[in-house]
């Protein structure tokens, strides 16, 4: 754990109107690691993800990826950061008026354009073909299974290389079978690509499955942040319950 | 009263935005191309079927009471003069608002909700370039063209009417629909349309855009995106048509 910090939160506060969201919340994530976030529903998780790839903005704090302060920074420097992260959405997200296969292309025809169109078919066969839908280029999303439109999403936050991969409940939905393949979909990223993993979950065993470290929010505050083993040494009762298996 | 002006304000900054953004690059032709098709190609028919049926209604409402004043040489200039200074252009507006007002306000509010265009955003893309400009401009555009075509679509109508009822050959009507018309009476109403599509595009793309609720956001963006474009719409004529009398006093006349 001795790599550069891929994430760095610094007392990070965000409110919706009255209701506290994250409330000095401050962690770090090094370069190639799997951070799990977990916690009760209504917790922050998501807006902490949306935070790291700067759809919102902390009302105090700093939000670095990769040592640079994107609170602060300009939309064309925000804009740059991005190009190096991936963001699986809970629902997929895919763009519903394009096919699986354009909703890979947009992405490469808009900001790599050096690629030729057969680059950029060349590039999407291969990113479909690792998440299994090599078949389904043409498809529309509304035609996808729930399983599948999170591989395609999957698919799409893969298609820029990132170093740095946001996931969004990939479970939610799925069956026990299918979420583990997306699991194996995720393990294999991190391996393969040393990418840098933060997910957001419910589910216990991908999890400890999937994550180096485990984070634990509760009512905006980080209440555990550790391996899962020693999170199952907690003081906190919340942190027990969430991260134990039975 | 300071809600109402702020929101105002809102809107209007929304537009000026969208109009700097317009020529700034990276230009989203894709988008572009595929916002004309949509909402120019796709809106044909209605504009046709309409304005070819207000003709028919306009002409034979004007013949019952022409005749009487034994003035019926007059009901094709009418006509003309009618849907090229006036009704062409409003009514081709509020048609367009009323289709493709609620289709921009209840598809971008519909992508807000579904997370799309924050996932357009997480892949370095510029939603408000690619989902807003673009759609405003094919509206301020694609207006002017399909005014010309209810223009004509009434032209054709009325003269089906007036040929039913007086067989009046088409060369006839034509002569007198056009014998008083100017160039001035046709090109400051369609341009004007420029400034209805510039006022449907920002309206809707504005509730769309910045909808922060679930399905009954779309529903809300739909519904005030017509329901303010078009009082917009018939409030910024009564002040384009001054203009128009102001540059070009004969067709105050």
């Amino acid at each position: 754990m001795n790599d550069p910090a891929a994430v760095e939160f610094e007392h990070v506060f965000k409110t919706f109107g009255n209701r506290k969201i994250l409330d000095d919340v401050s962690f770090e994530i090094s370069e190639g690691e799997a951070l799990c976030i977990m916690g009760r529903s209504g917790t922050g998780k998501s807006v902490t993800l949306k935070l790291m790839i700067g759809l919102l903005k902390p009302d105090s704090g700093r939000v670095c990826i990769h040592s640079e302060d994107i609170v602060h920074s300009s939309e064309e420097d925000l804009s740059r950061v991005r190009r190096h992260m991936g963001f699986l959405f809970q629902s997929a997200a895919l763009l519903d008026s394009f096919t699986v296969g354009d909703n890979l292309a947009m992405p490469l025809r808009r900001l790599d354009k050096l690629k030729s169109p057969s680059e950029i078919k060349r590039a999407v066969d291969e990113t479909l073909g690792r998440v299994g839908l090599d078949l389904d280029i043409a498809k529309m999303p509304s035609e996808l299974s729930g399983g599948m439109r999170k591989r395609a999403g999957l698919a799409r936050a893969l298609i820029l290389h990132p170093t740095l991969l946001l996931v969004d409940e990939p479970s939610s939905g799925l069956d026990r079978i299918t979420a583990s393949e997306i699991d194996d979909l995720l393990l294999k990223v991190k391996k393969e690509y040393r990418t840098t993993l933060v997910i957001v979950t419910h589910d216990v065993r991908g999890a400890r499955r999937v994550g180096d470290r485990i984070a634990v929010l509760d009512q905006g505050c980080l209440i555990g942040f550790g391996t899962a083993t020693e999170l199952d040494k907690s003081d906190h009762e919340i942190v027990r319950r969430l991260v134990s298996e039975s | 009263m300071w809600k109402f002006f702020a929101f105002i304000g809102e809107v209007s900054l929304f537009g000026l935005k969208a109009l700097v953004d317009t020529f700034r690059p990276p230009f989203e032709w894709e988008f572009f191309v595929h916002e004309i098709e949509e909402i120019g190609w796709r809106s044909l028919p209605l504009i046709l079927s309409a304005g070819f049926a207000l003709g028919v209604v306009l002409s034979m409402h004007t013949r019952g009471t022409l005749v009487q004043f034994g003035a019926e040489a007059l009901i094709p200039t009418l006509q003309s003069a009618s849907f090229f200074n006036e009704l062409g252009p409003l009514v081709t507006a509020l048609l367009v608002a009323g289709r493709v007002g609620a289709g921009i306000g209840a598809g971008i509010a519909n992508m807000r909700v579904t997370e799309q265009i924050d996932a357009i955003e997480s892949l370095s893309v510029d939603s408000f370039k690619m989902l807003v400009v673009t759609r405003i401009v094919a509206c301020i555009l694609i207006l002017p063209m399909l005014t010309v075509f209810m223009d004509f679509a009434s032209l054709a109508g009325g003269f089906l009417a007036e040929y039913l009822a007086s067989h009046i050959s088409p060369q006839l009507y034509l002569d007198r629909a056009f014998k008083t018309l100017e160039w001035a009476n046709f090109i400051p109403p369609t341009l004007k349309t420029s400034v209805f599509g510039f006022i449907i595009g920002t309206v809707s793309g504005f509730f769309g855009y910045t909808t922060d609720e679930g399905s009954e956001g779309v529903q809300r963006a739909a519904t005030n995106s017509v329901v303010l474009s078009s009082l917009l719409i018939i409030l910024v004529d009564v002040i384009l048509v001054k203009a128009i009398f102001f540059f070009f006093p004969r067709n105050a006349l």
